[in-house]
């Protein structure tokens, strides 16, 4: 089994974000995402390490990681396809979206391509509602107004290795009266 | 002083009460899951909503503004307020939904939300018979659901510990049982994990419910969603009745609840102290009930060859009385029990100074490290102060033994208190003393003895314990023995299978039954025998008259420990037992 663990720097960059906050307690989601930016995911081992080092029960790390799509639980794929099913999106065809998705990929969301390129996950709302259904990838470049064809391109370009264009979003501006 | 108007109704109060206790308090009812009187209040169920407001002040003319009737102006709240987290003010204004159609139509449109993703299982359900969401939709829900859809699915029969199962899908949030591990056991164990519709409580992964106190959060939990693996599926609520007790694992005197059906305890739960345990108890204490139940002495026996022979009360009463006979007093040693109760210790006491036996002896059961600074002790007798407080001589186990072994000791009578199982002497030490074990339950002590005087526990008599520190707290019979009927002693309870069931019915049986008597009784029965003026018809009048006897006790009756939640003796009446 790995052992993860934080060095001396990453503890006192720890020190430093406890030191922002009333309590260690607070602490937790800064932490937890240093955690994933160094060892990829927040598995059960590494949220024991932010546990330890913060000081708190296990069970509240755990609760946290677990509320959120974005800390991954377990070793993902290379992008994350991050669908939204919450309610505007919903009504949109977010779930033609996730469904069209891993038909074409040969997956359920919760799980990773076998080459480990991919994983699909089904996320509640990513406060992108306008521009519905959408998806994010890899806690990262947001995909709106989903359709199929674009979802096509989306991951042909990610095979390539390449991340999507950021686009820009057609802000509308209120008519003056 | 401060005055609170509930549905036009004036009440005064004091402090800075809620307001969803301070109804509680005066007897209303109004519907809650979240608020637990011993926790945080998260106020997140917002099924307590009531209507809210305050009497605009006037600070220029410094008195209420009124209205063209003379009534105070109210400034209400915008929105239903959560009862459970509102401080009542000074001239506070509330409506519950009993003058409320707003607030019974809160009520209505929380309760059908919470029952959205409720699975519909109460015939099976545990909880079933005393859930409070049960009851609250019964009395204050909507009648059918709008919600066509299915329903989320979450994992069920999931064992979070030793003795706690979790069925997420019934789990309504309100996190109590993750605020009982946060603030009252401590543990910190449990949290609520994932997101939305789809959340619940749950260990970290990898670790275990196994809190020595887990189970209270199964009493606490207003829905089926946790239950304990022990009693799961043993009895339906409906079918126990319900008998005040208390505990006998432990010297805290933690109050309890004994659940009989057909004569056997189905579980043990607590019972509110707010000067002992509050509403908790520890999960290995919940476990005596097998105590209770399971290898108890019933019918006295005699020892013949070696072998115990079951015989008459008769010949009981008749060997007893003869072998007392052919001894001396200074060689008969008696023991008295910290696990037994105080009338019993007493009236043993009493029955051998008639004899001319002027000490009675106890060995306390003390382990070491047992306790916590909760409601576990390291003494794991329930009324060690009793036999303290009775001037006993107290000794440790091993120190009693020597006693025991001692060549001048030619009888030796044993109160309630395996003393061979649990180490104090080997049964070679009694061999050839004649020895009388007056017991609940077989154990190596009985099996040593000479004769076996089978004698009611805790569970079957009224009668007092005093814990650790110093409190006296009495046990109400809650299972029958051959001698005893819920019908005819009024103390005890009528669950309804005993109110509707008859000899003839298949629910009821007298299988379950101990052939036993209170120890008292026994000896006053052996002083009748023989003539003598020791009579006592019930534990209550012992206790009367120990409270008249004896400083420690002045004042003490049942009627006041029922009222007052047991009595604290007054530490400067209590002598300091005799130690060797
Ligand atoms: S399991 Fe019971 S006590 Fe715990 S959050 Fe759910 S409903 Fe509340
Ligand atoms: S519902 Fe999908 S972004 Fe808000
Ligand atoms: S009891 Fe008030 S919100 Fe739950």
């Amino acid at each position: 089994m790995e052992k993860f663990e934080f060095n001396k720097a990453e503890r006192d960059h720890i020190e430093k974000i406890i030191a922002r906050y009333p309590d260690s307690q607070s602490a937790v989601m800064p932490v937890l995402w240093m955690a994933q930016e160094k060892f990829g995911h927040v598995e059960p081992d590494v949220q024991k390490l932010v546990a330890k080092t913060l000081d708190l029960p296990e069970a509240h790390v755990y609760g946290v990681a677990s509320f959120y799509t974005q800390y991954y639980k377990e070793k993902m794929g290379k992008y994350v396809l991050d669908v939204c099913t919450c309610l505007s999106c919903q009504v949109c065809g977010g779930y033609d979206m996730l469904h069209y998705i891993e038909e074409k990929l040969g997956i359920k969301a919760g799980e990773t391509t076998e080459d480990g390129m991919f994983s699909i996950q089904s996320v509640e709302c990513l406060g992108a509602c306008g521009y519905a259904p959408m998806m994010q990838i890899t806690n990262d470049i947001y995909v709106n107004h989903l359709d199929k064809a674009k979802v096509d391109k989306v991951i042909e370009t990610l095979k390539q290795g390449k991340m999507p264009e950021f686009e820009p979003i057609p802000m509308r501006v209120a008519e003056k009266s | 002083m401060p005055e609170i108007f509930i549905d036009d109704q004036r009440f005064e109060f004091e402090g800075n009460p809620k307001v969803l206790q301070f109804v509680l308090d005066q007897g209303l009812e109004l519907p809650f899951f979240c608020y637990h009187p011993s926790l945080s209040i998260p106020a997140n169920c917002r099924q307590c909503f009531v209507e809210a407001g305050t009497p605009v002040f006037n600070r220029e003319t410094n008195s209420y503004e009124l209205d063209e009737n003379g009534d105070r102006v109210i400034r209400w709240f915008p929105k239903l307020m959560t009862s459970c987290s509102l401080e009542a003010t000074d001239g506070m204004v509330i409506k519950t939904h009993r003058s409320s159609e707003k607030v019974a139509r809160g009520q209505k449109d929380t309760l059908e939300f919470i029952l959205i993703n409720h699975p519909l299982d109460c015939p099976i359900c545990d909880q079933a018979g005393e859930c409070p969401l049960q009851i609250q939709t019964y009395k204050y829900g909507p009648e059918g659901s709008r919600f066509e859809h299915k329903k989320v699915h979450k994992p069920k029969r999931v064992q979070l510990g030793p003795n706690v199962v979790l069925d997420a899908e019934r789990c309504i949030n309100c996190t109590r049982c993750v605020r009982f591990t946060d603030e009252i056991s401590k543990s910190k164990q449990l949290s609520i994990v994932s997101r939305g519709d789809k959340n619940y409580p749950l260990t970290a992964p990898g670790t275990e419910f196994d809190d020595p106190y887990s189970l209270n959060t199964v009493d606490i939990c207003p829905v089926g969603a946790l239950t304990s693996t022990d009693f799961r599926f043993k009895a339906r609520v409906w079918e126990m009745n319900q008998t005040p007790g208390i505990d006998m694992t432990g010297s805290k005197g933690t109050n309890i609840d004994l659940w009989v059906r057909n004569n056997l305890v189905m579980r043990i739960t607590p019972r509110y102290n707010p000067d002992v345990n509050d509403h908790w108890m520890p999960d290995e204490a919940r476990k005596d009930y097998r105590r209770i139940n399971e290898n108890r002495i019933s019918r006295p026996s005699i020892k013949l060859d070696g072998e115990q022979v079951k015989t008459s009360w008769n010949n009981a009463m008749l060997t007893f009385n003869e072998e007392t006979g052919k001894v001396k007093p200074s060689e008969i040693l008696v023991i008295g029990s910290p696990h037994a109760s105080v009338e019993d210790n007493y009236v043993l006491s009493k029955f051998f100074n008639r004899l001319g036996v002027s000490d009675v002896h106890f060995a306390n059961d003390i382990e070491k490290g047992r306790g916590d600074d909760f409601l576990i002790t390291d003494d794991r007798a329930p009324n060690a102060n009793g036999c303290r407080f009775l001037g006993f001589t107290e000794h440790d186990p091993a120190a009693l033994g020597k006693a025991v072994s001692a060549s001048g000791v030619k009888m030796v009578v044993i109160l309630g208190d395996d003393l061979i199982g649990r180490g104090a002497f080997p049964a070679e030490a009694v061999q050839g003393k004649f020895t009388v074990f007056m017991g609940t339950n077989n154990c190596d002590t009985s099996n040593a003895a000479n004769l076996v005087v089978p004698i009611t526990c805790s569970a079957e008599h009224a009668a007092s314990y005093i814990n650790e520190a110093g409190r006296i707290q009495r046990t109400i019979p809650a299972k029958e023995t051959v001698y005893t009927s819920r019908r005819l002693n009024l103390e005890m309870s009528l669950g309804r299978l005993d109110h509707f069931a008859t000899k003839f019915d298949n629910w009821e049986s007298d299988d379950n039954k101990v052939d036993c008597i209170p120890a008292w009784e026994f000896l006053i029965r052996l002083v009748q025998e023989t003539g003598g003026d020791l009579t006592y018809t019930s534990s209550r009048e012992i206790m009367d008259e120990i409270a008249s006897a004896i400083d420690t006790f002045s004042g003490v009756s049942f009627e006041r420990m029922d009222d007052e939640y047991g009595i604290p003796l007054k530490k400067e009446n209590q002598p300091q037992g005799k130690t060797v």
